[in-house]
């Protein structure tokens, strides 16, 4: 006869729990417009980026980053091996990166504003704790923001590499630490024009490629009016130096060139060849600025048919 | 619990809107209480303005309006933290998850982003959407997308929600899945509901209060709950001929109607003009020996109130 073991008892391991998932008051902290107006710029952002979206929407953003970021490792590869060279120049660099940054803007803006307006999620968001003017604010600091990082990062890293090959690097971030904030400033400038002036066009429409299309081609032919008119007046009249300002992508350039004084714009380019003062190329992109954001207010005031 | 709180949901005096060439609401002055409220009205009545007017995306022609306790113009961005919006029409992003965009909306309202996604997690399975909200919405179904709305109307925990034609477009099963969230908003959540309609089955339903608009005016105010006020008759059911005993009851000075379409044969309508009604019903029934089977009443539908009190304001008004 075989004996049977006593088997041990064990306790049953813990496998599973019961959780009430029955709706919770919200008693915690409500943080207002400031949150609201955060988080419609954090949306708006990830939106532009394709975050949080298919990769397909992903891919042109990172390749315009990258687009961006070539001519600067270019430039401070080519310093380091040859210095005597001076290859590097801020305004070179912008030269060459405007139009990169603009087509960035053409694609980022109208994601940020002509979406809201074709799904008509408009009156979702004026239902919260926002005002209109809120959320203008929201997408100027966003587009801005983003931009941002495409025109300052690269000059910052530019400025970076140019005093990390020079000689005595201390004393090269000593001598030339004023490049810095002609860099921020610039960038900035250029980020805040571009970015206003994006979202802007792309109030006037809720399809985005037609918002690009406007922006895109808006600019070329404001580009073309102001090189031929330049061209054709300046030598008999001296007020058509001013006509640099019908062209905003050659203001930017034109910042970029009087700002930084490194003469490495070619003599026949446009803002060598009217040669305004600094500030009033300042002047007129703050100014614009503002007229873009007075009107993206008024496309958004409250009107009956919203 | 503050004072906004504590008093009616919605106060509003005089409010006017006027368009170009059309008056949408004209002169309304009510106050609704925090219940269940349907705002009924044909297409045109006025319903989506009041909600626009009263969530302060449309500025009033004139007069004024409170939300719990909020003024919609001077108050108004406070009032929409306490408040929530579901429109009639497609208003989601479709390249967004639900979850994503429900927790955005919550930021919107103020709520700090770890809270706001907690919650969107929680709102989104209240609403029946726990295993789908990490899809796109572009891949939802009319009926899911309503469902995001609805969670994005009351992720924020406000004290009132406006629910715009929440069963628009819906199939029958959609339809009674929604009216029965709606139904749970109020009752079980304790939020109070402005449920706007143009169906009066789907506000019968789910609603205790009714607003009636007409042509941007109001037509009635006043509560469903109580069936009792509304029983204005009673149906008799008798034995043996209907006729000598509606008769016999017509000269007692009792208004009787005979051969109604909606009864049986051997039931007629009897006007409840005061509860005395049922004991002389009764006693006749006793001295003519007839079979009294049922005296039971007969409540009018909101439907009966609709086109009873519509008919009646429209009259008023070409008078």
């Amino acid at each position: 006869m075989s004996s049977v073991n006593p088997v041990p008892v064990v306790p049953p391991e813990r496998y599973g729990e019961v959780f009430d998932r029955g709706y919770a008051h919200y008693d915690g902290p409500r943080l207002g417009r400031r949150q609201a107006v955060r988080s419609l710029v954090d949306y708006s952002v990830k939106r532009a980026m394709g975050i949080r979206k298919s990769w397909t929407a992903k891919v042109v953003p990172f390749l315009l980053y990258v687009a961006v970021l070539i001519p600067v490792i270019a430039m401070i590869g080519i310093d380091a091996l040859v210095p005597d060279f001076n290859f590097s120049s801020y305004t070179t660099y912008v030269n060459w990166t405007l139009v990169i940054v603009g087509i960035f803007v053409a694609m980022a803006a109208p994601e940020m504003i002509c979406v809201d307006r074709r799904e008509r999620t408009l009156p979702l968001y004026f239902s919260r704790a926002i005002s209109r003017g809120d959320y203008v604010n929201a997408k100027v600091i966003a587009v801005t923001l983003l931009t941002t990082t495409m025109t300052v990062l690269p000059l910052v890293i530019l400025w970076l590499g140019r005093q990390l090959s020079a000689d005595g690097v201390w004393k090269a971030i000593q001598d030339n630490i004023g490049d810095l904030g002609r860099a921020l400033g610039v960038g900035f400038l250029i980020a805040g024009t571009l970015g206003v002036l994006g979202l802007a066009v792309s109030s006037l429409t809720d399809r985005k490629a037609v918002a690009m299309t406007i922006f895109i081609i808006g600019f070329l032919v404001l580009q073309a009016l102001a090189e031929s008119s330049v061209r054709l007046l300046v030598e008999d009249y001296e007020w058509s130096r001013y006509l640099i300002l019908i062209s905003p992508p050659q203001v930017l350039l034109a910042i970029a060139s009087a700002a930084f004084d490194d003469a490495t714009l070619d003599p026949d380019s446009l803002p060598e060849l009217v040669d305004l003062n600094l500030w009033v190329y300042v002047a007129y992109a703050i100014g614009l600025m503002t007229l873009c954001v007075l009107f993206l207010r008024w496309r958004y005031s409250p009107r009956d048919d919203a | 619990m503050t004072e906004q709180v504590l008093g009616p949901a919605i106060e509003v005096v005089g409010l006017t809107k006027a368009f170009k060439n059309f008056l949408a609401l004209d002169n309304l002055t009510l106050t609704i209480p925090r219940a269940s409220v349907g705002l009924l009205g044909a297409n045109g009545a006025g319903k989506t303005t009041l909600i626009r007017t009263l969530l302060g995306l449309s500025r009033p022609t004139r007069g004024s309006a409170k939300v719990v306790g909020y003024d919609t113009e001077s108050q108004g961005t406070l009032l929409r933290e306490h408040v929530g919006y579901m429109p009639e029409a497609d208003a989601l992003p479709m390249a967004t998850t639900a979850a994503d965009f429900v927790a955005h909306m919550a930021e919107m309202s103020g709520l700090p982003t770890r809270q706001a996604r907690q919650r969107a997690a929680d709102v989104l399975y209240q609403v029946g959407l726990a295993e789908e909200r990490y899809r796109l919405i572009k891949g939802f179904s009319t009926g899911m997308r309503q469902r995001v709305k609805l969670a994005q109307s009351i992720v924020h925990d406000p004290d009132l929600v406006f629910l715009d034609e929440p069963t628009a477009g819906m199939d029958p099963q959609g339809r009674e899945e929604m009216l029965e969230l709606v139904e749970r908003i109020y009752r079980t959540l304790g939020i109070s509901v402005v449920f706007s309609s143009h169906i009066l089955e789907d506000i019968e339903r789910v609603c205790d209060y009714v607003v009636i608009l007409d042509a941007g005016k109001l037509v009635t105010s006043r509560p469903l709950g109580n069936r009792d006020e509304m029983v204005t008759e009673i149906i008799v059911q008798i034995d043996g001929g209907v006729e000598p005993f509606a008769r016999a009851l017509e000269g007692q000075g009792l208004e009787v109607v005979v051969d109604a379409i909606d009864l049986g044969r051997d039931e007629f309508i009897v006007t409840l003009a005061d509860q005395g009604v049922y004991d002389l019903v009764r006693d006749l029934a006793v001295h003519q020996a007839a079979g009294l089977r049922s005296i039971r009443p007969r409540a009018r539908s909101l439907e009966d109130i609709y086109l009873d009190d519509v008919e009646a304001a429209r009259e008023a008004h070409n008078e």
